[in-house]
C-alpha cells in the first residue's frame, strides 16, 4: 500500500482521493497477502481521473521496483470491484517432512477424502480471544503433491479467496501438519501465490 | 557477499522483515567490486529509527555520487534477528549488496545517543570486527564515528580508530580521498592515521594519553604522536547554501519513526539555552535560502512521493523569512496534496498564524517545551519564554480549534527547589482554566493535556558541563510531588526513567575509563539500553562495581570550574570562558540575550549574528 501510495505521487498519477480531514488515495489490493509470502501475480483497484490505462501503465512502471511491474490493466465500471470478483487462489507450497514421508502422496489423498477438517479459528475482539471451529473442506478445491525429492514436498492448491469463504495456505499446512503428524518446521515453509481467480457457473477464470 | 538462502530462511522467522532487505525506492546498490572505497555506515539503533535520521541521508548521497565510492546501509538488528543470525551463524551484512561488514573499508558510526554504545559493541561483534581499535589489524575496517556524541569522544576512545568532531559534508570526501590515495600505494593503517591526525575536525585516539589525578580527576594529557594536535578544532561548513544537500531520500517500505521528507533548513541557534548541548556546538546560525529551500523541497518530493515535507533545524520558528517560505511551499504543494510540518516550536504566538496556513484541514495535537514550570527556574536556564507567551499562544490555539496539547519540562534542573517543580502543575492547570474559559462555540474536542518530563542530563560543552545531576531518588520525589498534586483527568503527567538519566550523565560526561564500563556491560547482555523494555538498570551497576567505577563520581559530582574535563581537548568554536560566564550568570538568575540582539562573544569566528536585526 505504502509503496503504491508513494509511486502514484511520484509518478504524478491523477488518483482519487477519499473526502474528509484525511485524505487517502482510492486504491485496495484484492486479497492482500500474509508477510513472507512471494506471489507471481496481484490485482489492484485504482479510481484514476481522466487517464488512459496504458498510459497509466507506463508512467507506473518508470517508477516502481523492478520486482514490481504493473503487467495488464482494463477499465471497469464504478462499483465493480476486483475484491468481490475474486474467489480462488493458488498457491504452490514448499517443506520438508520431518516424518511420515513414506506413503505422504496416499495419506494425503486419504485426508482428503473426509467430510469435515476443522480448524481453530482465533479472533481477537478488544482483549478477548473468541475461539470457533471452521471446516475448512469445502475451501479446498484441489490439492496435488507436484514434487516429492527426498524430504523435499512441493503441493499445488486451489483455495477458497476474498469474502465468501478464505483459507490462508499456511492455515492448511498447520492442518495437515496436525492430522498427518508430519513434523514439517512451518517457518522454514516457501508459499507462493501463483494465481487469482474468478467464478462463474461453475467455470473459474482470470480476472482480466 | 553473506548466504542468501540462510537469510531468506531467517527472513521467514522474524518481525518486519523489511528491516534487513534493502532494495527501497532511492536506495542505491552500485557494483561494490570496482568501488575504490566501500563505506560501511551505520545508526547504531533497528532501521525504523536510523531511517529517519537526517545525517544519514545526506552522507549516503553524498558518498554514492562519487563514482568511485559506494556507501551501504547497516542498522542493529533487533534482537529477534540477532538471535536468528547468531543461531545461523550469519556475520552482519549490508543492506545494499549484502556484503558482510568486515569486508568495508570503512565501519562509520553516527553518535546520536548516549545509551546506543553498547549497540556499537554488539554490531562490531556481529560482523565478526574485534572490538578494540588495538585488536585490529591492517586488514579490517577503520571503525570511526561522528555525530553530536562525538564531541566527547572519551567513552568510546578504545574502540574507535578516529572520531569526526563537527559537521560531515566535506570532511567525509577528504577521508575517503586520502584513504583512496593511501591504498593505492603501500598501505599501512598506522601510516594513514598519522596522516589523517593532521586533518582538521579528526581526533585519533591512541596518539594521545590521560594521566590521572589521585582522585580520578585529569592531571594531563600527553601527545604521543608528534602529528597530532594537541586541541581537535571542529569542522564547520560555511554555506549552506552550497553545500552539498541530499535532492533524495531512501524510502523505507515499512513505516519508520519520521516517514516523511526531513528538509533541514538552517544549522545552530541563537536562543542558547543554557542546559541545550546542540545549541552550542553546532554554532553559528547558518541559513538555507528560501530559493534554495524552494528548489530542494520540489526535488525531494518529486524523488521520493512522500506526502509531507518536515522543515528541521533546532527552533524552526527562528528562520528569518519563515512567513515567505511556507507562503512558497504552500503554493507549490496545494494541488499536489502535500503537507508541511513544523516540529519543535516555540511558545511565540505569532506561529499560530503560521499553523493556521499549514494545518488548513487537520489540527493535530501541538507540542511546546516551557522546559521548567517557574520563570525563576526558566531563566536560570535561559529558555527565553515568559509564561504570558505561553497564555497567549494557548489561548489563540484553543480558539482557532486545537484541543490536545503537549508540555514539555525537565526536572532536577540547577537551583531546582519544589516550588519550581510544582510549577509545572499549575501551568497544566493553566492551559486546562484557558481551555475552559475560551468561548464554547469557539473550541472544538475535547481538551487533552500531556505534561511530560524528562530527567536534566548536564552536557558537555554546555554551560552546565561542571553541575552534578540529581541523584535517582531526588528524581524520583520530584517526579511524584507533580505526579501526586495532578488530580484532574484532563491532565496527563509523565516522566523519563530516571535511571536512564543517571546511566546517560555518567557515560556523557565519561572519561577513557568508562570504555571498559562499556564494555563489561556489553559482556553481560546489555544492549538497545534506549529501549526501556530492554534497559538493563541492574547489571550496569554491578559492572560498575566489579570495576570499582564510581558512578556517581562522573554524574553527581560538582566540578570545580578550573578542573580538566575529559573533552576539553576539543574546540567547538565556542569558548570555555564564555560557558563559564553563562554558568555564572545562571546562578544568579540572569538571562542572555538571542544572539539576534546582542553579541555575546561566545568565540565563535566568523559569526554573521552579531546582533544583525530583529
Amino acid at each position: 500500500m505504502r509503496l503504491f501510495h508513494r509511486t502514484f505521487n511520484k509518478a504524478k498519477i491523477p488518483i482519487g482521493y477519499s473526502e474528509g480531514f484525511n485524505p487517502h488515495p482510492k486504491f485496495s489490493i484484492a486479497n492482500p497477502l500474509a508477510l513472507g509470502i512471494e506471489s507471481d501475480e496481484e490485482y489492484i483497484d485504482i479510481e484514476l481521473d481522466n487517464m488512459e490505462v496504458e498510459d497509466f501503465i507506463e508512467k507506473m512502471n518508470l517508477v516502481l521496483p523492478k520486482d514490481v511491474q504493473i503487467i495488464e490493466g482494463k477499465s471497469i465500471e464504478k462499483g465493480e470491484t476486483i475484491d468481490s470478483l475474486i474467489s480462488w487462489a493458488h498457491y504452490e507450497i514448499e517443506f520438508e517432512l520431518k516424518e511420515n514421508i513414506e506413503g505422504f502422496g496416499e495419506n494425503l489423498m486419504k485426508w482428503l477424502q473426509r467430510d469435515e477438517i476443522n480448524i481453530d479459528k482465533i479472533r481477537r475482539k478488544k482483549k478477548k480471544e473468541i475461539k470457533r471451529v471452521e471446516n475448512i473442506r469445502p475451501l479446498i478445491g484441489n490439492l496435488t503433491v507436484k514434487e516429492i525429492h527426498e524430504k523435499n514436498v512441493v503441493l499445488n492448491t486451489l483455495l477458497k479467496a476474498g469474502s465468501n469463504g478464505n483459507l490462508k495456505p499456511m492455515d492448511l499446512v498447520e492442518a495437515m501438519n496436525r492430522d498427518m503428524e508430519l513434523k514439517i518446521d512451518l517457518q522454514s515453509m516457501d508459499i507462493r501465490r501463483t494465481g487469482q481467480y474468478a467464478e462463474k457457473d461453475n467455470n473459474i477464470f482470470k480476472p482480466l | 557477499m553473506i548466504n542468501i538462502k540462510t537469510l531468506d530462511k531467517i527472513l521467514k522467522k522474524v518481525e518486519k522483515p523489511a528491516r534487513y532487505i534493502g532494495m527501497e525506492q532511492n536506495s542505491i546498490e552500485k557494483d561494490i567490486s570496482n568501488a575504490k572505497v566501500k563505506f560501511a555506515f551505520s545508526f547504531p539503533d533497528i532501521y525504523d529509527v536510523g531511517m529517519s535520521h537526517l545525517g544519514l541521508h545526506i552522507l549516503y548521497n553524498l558518498i554514492n555520487n562519487e563514482k568511485d565510492y559506494v556507501c551501504e546501509r547497516v542498522f542493529a538488528p533487533w534482537t529477534d534477528m540477532e538471535e536468528e543470525m547468531r543461531k545461523e551463524n550469519l556475520p552482519l551484512f549490508t543492506l545494499e549488496s549484502k556484503e558482510e561488514v568486515k569486508n568495508f573499508d570503512f565501519l562509520g558510526f553516527t553518535l546520536q545517543y548516549e545509551m546506543s554504545y553498547t549497540n556499537i559493541l554488539n554490531i562490531l561483534d556481529l560482523s565478526d570486527i574485534p572490538l578494540r581499535a588495538k585488536d585490529r589489524g591492517d586488514n579490517a575496517p577503520l571503525v570511526i564515528a561522528g555525530g553530536p556524541c562525538a564531541y566527547n569522544p572519551e567513552p568510546l576512545a578504545e574502540f574507535i580508530d578516529f572520531f569526526v568532531i563537527g559537521e560531515g559534508e566535506e570532511i567525509t570526501l577528504e577521508i575517503l580521498k586520502l584513504y583512496e590515495k593511501h591504498k593505492a600505494e603501500n598501505w599501512s593503517k598506522d601510516r594513514f592515521l598519522e596522516d589523517i591526525a593532521t586533518m582538521e575536525g579528526i581526533y585519533v585516539p591512541k596518539f594521545y594519553q590521560v594521566v590521572y589525578n589521585e582522585d580520578n580527576t585529569i592531571k594531563e594529557r600527553k601527545v604521543l604522536n608528534s602529528t597530532a594536535p594537541e586541541k581537535i578544532k571542529k569542522r564547520m561548513v560555511k554555506d549552506l547554501n552550497t553545500m552539498f544537500s541530499p535532492e533524495s531520500m531512501v524510502v523505507p517500505y515499512i513505516e519508520t519513526v519520521h516517514d516523511r521528507v526531513i528538509m533541514e533548513i538552517f544549522r545552530g541557534c541563537t536562543r542558547g539555552c543554557r542546559f541545550c548541548q546542540a545549541g552550542m556546538i553546532y554554532r553559528p546560525v547558518r541559513e538555507k535560502s528560501v530559493d534554495r529551500l524552494v528548489e530542494l523541497a520540489e526535488n525531494l518530493v518529486e524523488n521520493t512521493g512522500y506526502e509531507n515535507v518536515s522543515l528541521s533545524s533546532l527552533s524552526s520558528c527562528d528562520y528569518s523569512e519563515l512567513h515567505l517560505l511556507i507562503e512558497k511551499l504552500m503554493e507549490n504543494f496545494e494541488e499536489k496534496k502535500v503537507g508541511v510540518s513544523l516540529p519543535s516550536l516555540r511558545l511565540d504566538s505569532f506561529i499560530v498564524d503560521i499553523l493556521q496556513e499549514i494545518e488548513k484541514v487537520r489540527k493535530s495535537g501541538l507540542t511546546f517545551a516551557p522546559e521548567a514550570g517557574s520563570q525563576r527556574l526558566r531563566d536560570v536556564i535561559n529558555k527565553g519564554v515568559t509564561e504570558e507567551d505561553l497564555v497567549n499562544t494557548v489561548t489563540r490555539i484553543f480558539r482557532e480549534g486545537w484541543s490536545t496539547v503537549k508540555l514539555y519540562f525537565m526536572i532536577g534542573l540547577p537551583t531546582e527547589t519544589d516550588e519550581d517543580v510544582l510549577g509545572i502543575r499549575d501551568l497544566a492547570y493553566k492551559v486546562k482554566d484557558i481551555f475552559f474559559e475560551t468561548p464554547k462555540e469557539q473550541r472544538k474536542g475535547n481538551l487533552k493535556i500531556t505534561a511530560s518530563a524528562s530527567c536534566f542530563v548536564p552536557k558537555p560543552f554546555t554551560p552546565f558541563q561542571w553541575l552534578g545531576q540529581d541523584s535517582i531518588e531526588e528524581f524520583y520525589r520530584k517526579a511524584y510531588l507533580v505526579k501526586n498534586n495532578i488530580k484532574d483527568n484532563k491532565i496527563k503527567f509523565t516522566f523519563h526513567d530516571p535511571k536512564l538519566s543517571y546511566l546517560e550523565a555518567i557515560i556523557s560526561r565519561g572519561d577513557r575509563k568508562i570504555s571498559e564500563l562499556i564494555l563489561k556491560a556489553w559482556e553481560m547482555g546489555c544492549k538497545f539500553d534506549g529501549w526501556s523494555e530492554h534497559f538493563k538498570y541492574d547489571t550496569w551497576i554491578e559492572v560498575m562495581e566489579e570495576l570499582g567505577i564510581d558512578g556517581d563520581f562522573y554524574a553527581l559530582r560538582n566540578r570545580d570550574l578550573e578542573e580538566n574535563l575529559p573533552w576539553d581537548f576539543i574546540d567547538p568554536g565556542v569558548s570555555k570562558e564564555y560557558l563559564k560566564r553563562e554558568y555564572n550568570k545562571s546562578l544568579g538568575e540572569k538571562i542572555t540575550d538571542d544572539c539576534r540582539i546582542s553579541c555575546n562573544a561566545c568565540g565563535i569566528v566568523d559569526c554573521t549574528m552579531r546582533g544583525y536585526k530583529f
